[in-house]
């Protein structure tokens, strides 16, 4: 027998025979939690999982993602305020990601190479199902409504589809043949469109109700709120959204010397900057609000999209803000000029918060014209009998409504709602709850996921990186008919796609692989049924924590074990 | 962020993972052994080792094992080390591995390197210490390894005190930190002397190589591995690696203490050839050193109300500012390869 020296020996790697997993008392879990700009998008658009997918080099799938919430990718990125980037955790670390753009190249490469939504054009299943208006939320609804197999019937007053996105928004903000080319493409899935036909003009509630399953009201708010100071209205009165209309339909604006628009919403400052190009030379807006700006609390300002505040102030139209009407200066029954009060949303006694004036703060404003731009309620037409005398409809989260348990309801006639990717949000949701009326499945959990916050991701990961800039038209150089915003390079896209932290999901950069002192995680796709590239090996997990702790984008959690 | 539904997925994830199937019943490629066999790394430091939860120095070991690839013999000092990875019968290593006594690693390595020259073989030798059989132990053993210009790598954890004892201090203790036998009270507020500034004896070797890293910045370590195993003679690293259980910190948080050490330029990262200085990481925005000492229980009596405890903070930040003036470590804007930029992640894996 061979002699051994009177040291000892052990054979490699058996100390595997030792399971270290009993040690532990806390165990690491992967949890995907939601990533802020996908729990704040009214659409539900996942730009997360879209800009993972483009990162790999798959455009047409991560257009594919894009589309499988929301079908108008090109229009919602120029006209949207984009909840995505305000939620972005990486406004903390320099600047939110530039959500908006790289959506938007998607929706243009789409256009541009003409790429097929993934679906069934011919797929015919379901239950027939109609839908009432085809704005954004009315469009939402009939596409997600195919994607599921439905038939869908879709009407609209008006001789040509898009809504508002064709009566209200200007061709500076969203250029028409990318309307056009998207709406064009979604018609084209198996619907059938009437243009013309009104509800209570052309078609009754009850016929449409007799020859359909459902049927998803999407009218919008079209009629205007009623205006007056103190019961005095100028005898020339316009309101906003009808000359915004006018203007977009026949391209004539009233040109007086000096205006005043009364207002906080995109309507006002989508007419002021056209009435300012028209060459009015002293345009104002005057709103309740206050401004957007670092301090301003976000409940309080401007209901528009930021940049198109700064354009609108770099174009020179002068903003009152915190300000209302109080009194109108006539001559006779025509406008030479206004009384304007400071006044501020307040709480006031039983916890109601009402808008106070401030005695004292008067000044007098001399203009021509004022334009009320206050905002619209629904134009109860063929359907009084839902909406009794309210001006909008009262509805839950997934657009049903109390009186009727088959007429489903969303976009802006809800008075809750007011963009239209909320709208278009709206369409998908309804369109869920209708598939699962229909095929007696359970109604979908319109609840928003818990997000993650910046300080549960590990930053030291990240490198500051500064955000890719659109092109812009010069003040000068911008008209009527071109479009202000440009979009982004490919080269850019790839540049801003690498500054997302993937806050709350695993984006296999291999921290925890590399760090575990005890080999417990094990780097393998084919197991990681989570998506992930990575398991744990509990049998020898010690429960450190270091993996958790050092995930940059939170997707590890420490749980008692 | 709404904490019970949290909560709850949370508790599912956890349910799923522990009512998992039987290791057993997988297929082989979904079969945890035989997954752990695939992975695309060397793994010259197995599971089943003894560390403490968060232990750097088992971190540290397993990176210059992975790095340095399958042809190597490893010589150990007595330390942690040596007791968590082979509590006989048991080895975690995978690499053949001696261990002889506390002071004599480098000595052992010079001669298994000398009978592999003997024997024409090219396996490399790496010669493991931790702080104590290091800085003062096996000092004189490697001394001697390096004048004898053997060709090996001699690799230090330095965890800053005799941990595997209870935690004595060490020439590489630093200044201040308490320990078993510097413990701060009415003489002394923790460690009476300063850290032996070893890598500079070292470059008095004027060896070919000689370099510092952290358990934070892995790809640096990897780096410096193989540069350090690619050249013929002795080569020499010291691997900051911090220890829990010694610094009074949470497992959780060693790497996070570590990135700080050289964030605050306490521990200096830095390449030195023939003695001369020829690379360091720069740091980018150099942070308090208060950052990295208010986190460990080791520099607890810094933050009392002595008059002493604000005056040796002073000192500790003088220590480190004086670091980044004799290497110039402050960084010039972004580089990828300073301190903020050589931790960056990127999707889909590390690229080194």
């Amino acid at each position: 027998m061979k002699q051994l020296s009177r040291g000892a020996f052990a054979l490699p790697g058996t100390s595997l025979d030792f399971k270290t997993g009993t040690w532990r008392n806390e165990m690491p879990v992967h949890n995907h939690f939601g990533a802020p700009c996908h729990v704040a998008c009214p659409a539900g658009e996942d730009a997360q999982a879209y800009i993972a997918k483009l990162m790999e080099g798959h455009e047409k799938e991560a257009w594919e993602i894009l589309v499988s919430a929301n079908p108008l990718p090109a229009t919602t990125a120029r006209v949207c305020p984009h909840f995505c980037e305000q939620a972005c955790n990486r406004k903390h670390m320099d600047q939110p990601i530039a959500i908006h753009l790289i959506e938007r190249y998607l929706g243009d490469e789409a256009i541009k190479h003409n790429w097929a939504y993934p679906l069934d054009a011919k797929r015919m299943e379901g239950e027939p199902v109609c839908v009432v208006g085809a704005g954004p939320a009315g469009l939402s609804a009939a596409y997600h409504l195919r994607r599921l197999g439905h038939p869908v019937t879709l009407i609209d007053a008006l001789p040509e589809p898009g809504g508002l996105l064709r009566t209200a928004i200007p061709v500076t903000r969203l250029p028409r043949d990318v309307l056009d080319a998207e709406i064009g493409r979604l018609l084209k899935l198996g619907i059938t469109f009437k243009p013309r036909t009104a509800l209570g003009r052309d078609v009754r509630l009850e016929d449409l109700l007799a020859q359909h399953a459902y049927v998803f009201l999407a009218p919008g708010a079209a009629k205007s709120r009623h205006w007056s100071v103190d019961g005095a209205v100028p005898s020339d009165l316009r309101e906003g959204l009808g000359l915004l209309k006018e203007w977009l339909i026949v391209g004539d604006i009233p040109k007086p010397k000096s205006v005043a628009i009364h207002g906080g919403g995109n309507t006002a400052v989508d007419l002021a900057r056209v009435m300012k190009r028209a060459g009015v030379a002293e345009v104002h807006v005057i709103t309740a609000s206050g401004l957007p700006g670092p301090d301003a609390d976000p409940k309080d300002v401007l209901n528009v999209v930021p940049r198109e505040f700064d354009q609108a102030v770099e174009e020179g139209i002068v903003f009152h803000a915190h300000r209302t009407i109080q009194r109108l200066l006539m001559r006779g029954s025509k406008l030479v000029g206004l009384e304007m009060v400071h006044l501020k949303k307040l709480p006031g006694a039983g916890g109601r918060s009402s808008r106070v004036a401030f005695e004292g703060t008067e000044t007098v404003l001399h203009v021509e014209m004022v334009v009320p731009a206050i905002g619209e309620v629904v134009d109860a037409q063929g359907f009084e009998s839902l909406l009794g005398q309210a001006d909008y409809f009262k509805a839950d989260p997934l657009g049903q409504i109390t009186t009727s348990d088959r007429v489903l309801v969303g976009g802006d006639a809800r008075g809750d709602r007011g963009t239209v990717t909320a709208a278009i949000g709206d369409g998908r949701l309804a369109a869920a709850a209708i598939h699962a009326k229909l095929t007696g499945e359970a109604l979908p959990d319109p609840k928003r996921r818990p997000f993650i916050d910046y300080d549960k991701l590990n930053v030291n990961y990240f490198e500051p990186s500064p955000r890719a800039e659109e092109t812009m038209l010069p003040v000068g150089k911008r008209t009527d008919i071109d479009e202000i915003e440009g979009g982004l390079t490919r080269a850019q896209v790839t540049h801003e796609i690498g500054r997302c932290f993937s806050c709350g999901n695993c984006l296999a950069c291999d921290n925890c692989w590399t760090l575990c002192p005890d080999n417990a995680v094990i780097k393998t796709q084919e197991r990681a049924k989570d998506g992930s590239h990575y398991v744990f090996d509990y049998e020898y997990c010690k429960g450190c924590g270091l993996c958790a702790h050092e995930c940059p984008s939170g997707y590890i959690v420490m749980t008692p074990d | 962020m709404d904490s019970t539904q949290l909560k709850k997925e949370i508790q599912e994830r956890r349910r799923q993972a522990q009512s998992a199937p039987s290791e057993e019943s997988r297929p082989a490629e979904h079969n945890m052994a035989e997954l752990r066999k695939l992975q695309p790394r060397y793994r010259g430091l197995e599971a089943g080792h003894r560390a403490c939860q968060g232990c750097g120095e088992a971190l540290a070991a397993r990176l210059v094992t992975e790095a340095a690839g399958p042809d190597v013999i490893l010589t150990n000092a007595t330390g942690c080390l040596e007791v968590f990875t082979t509590p006989w019968p048991q080895s975690a290593w995978r690499l053949p591995w001696i261990h002889s006594l506390f002071e004599n690693s480098a000595a052992v390595a010079s001669g298994v390197e000398a009978a592999l020259k003997a024997q024409g073989r090219k396996t490399k030798v790496i010669a493991q210490g931790g702080d104590g059989g290091t800085f003062d132990i096996g000092f004189q053993a490697l001394s001697g390894m390096l004048e004898r210009q053997h060709n090996i790598l001699y690799v230090c954890y330095d965890n800053e005190a005799y941990m595997n004892t209870g935690i004595q201090r060490s020439g590489s203790t630093p200044h201040a930190a308490m320990t078993t036998t510097s413990p701060p009270g009415k003489e002394r507020m923790g460690k009476r002397h300063l850290k032996k500034d070893l890598l500079s004896i070292i470059a008095a070797h004027h060896i070919p190589y000689a370099a510092s890293a952290s358990v934070a910045y892995p790809a640096d370590i990897r780096r410096k591995v193989r540069r350090a195993v690619s050249i013929e003679g002795p080569t020499f690293l010291l691997i900051h690696s911090p220890c829990p259980l010694g610094w009074g910190i949470e497992s959780d948080i060693s790497i996070e203490v570590a990135r700080l050490a050289v964030q605050t330029g306490l521990f200096p990262v830095v390449e030195l050839e023939r003695g001369e200085l020829t690379g360091v990481m720069p740091i980018r925005h150099p942070k308090p050193v208060a950052d990295y000492l208010k986190l460990q229980n080791r520099f607890k009596h810094l933050f009392t109300e002595d008059p002493r405890a604000r005056e040796e903070r002073e000192h500790l930040q003088a220590l480190a500012d004086h670091n980044i003036e004799i290497y110039q470590l402050k960084g010039d804007g972004m580089d990828a390869l300073d301190t903020d930029g050589a931790d960056t992640v990127r999707r889909g894996g590390m690229v080194d």
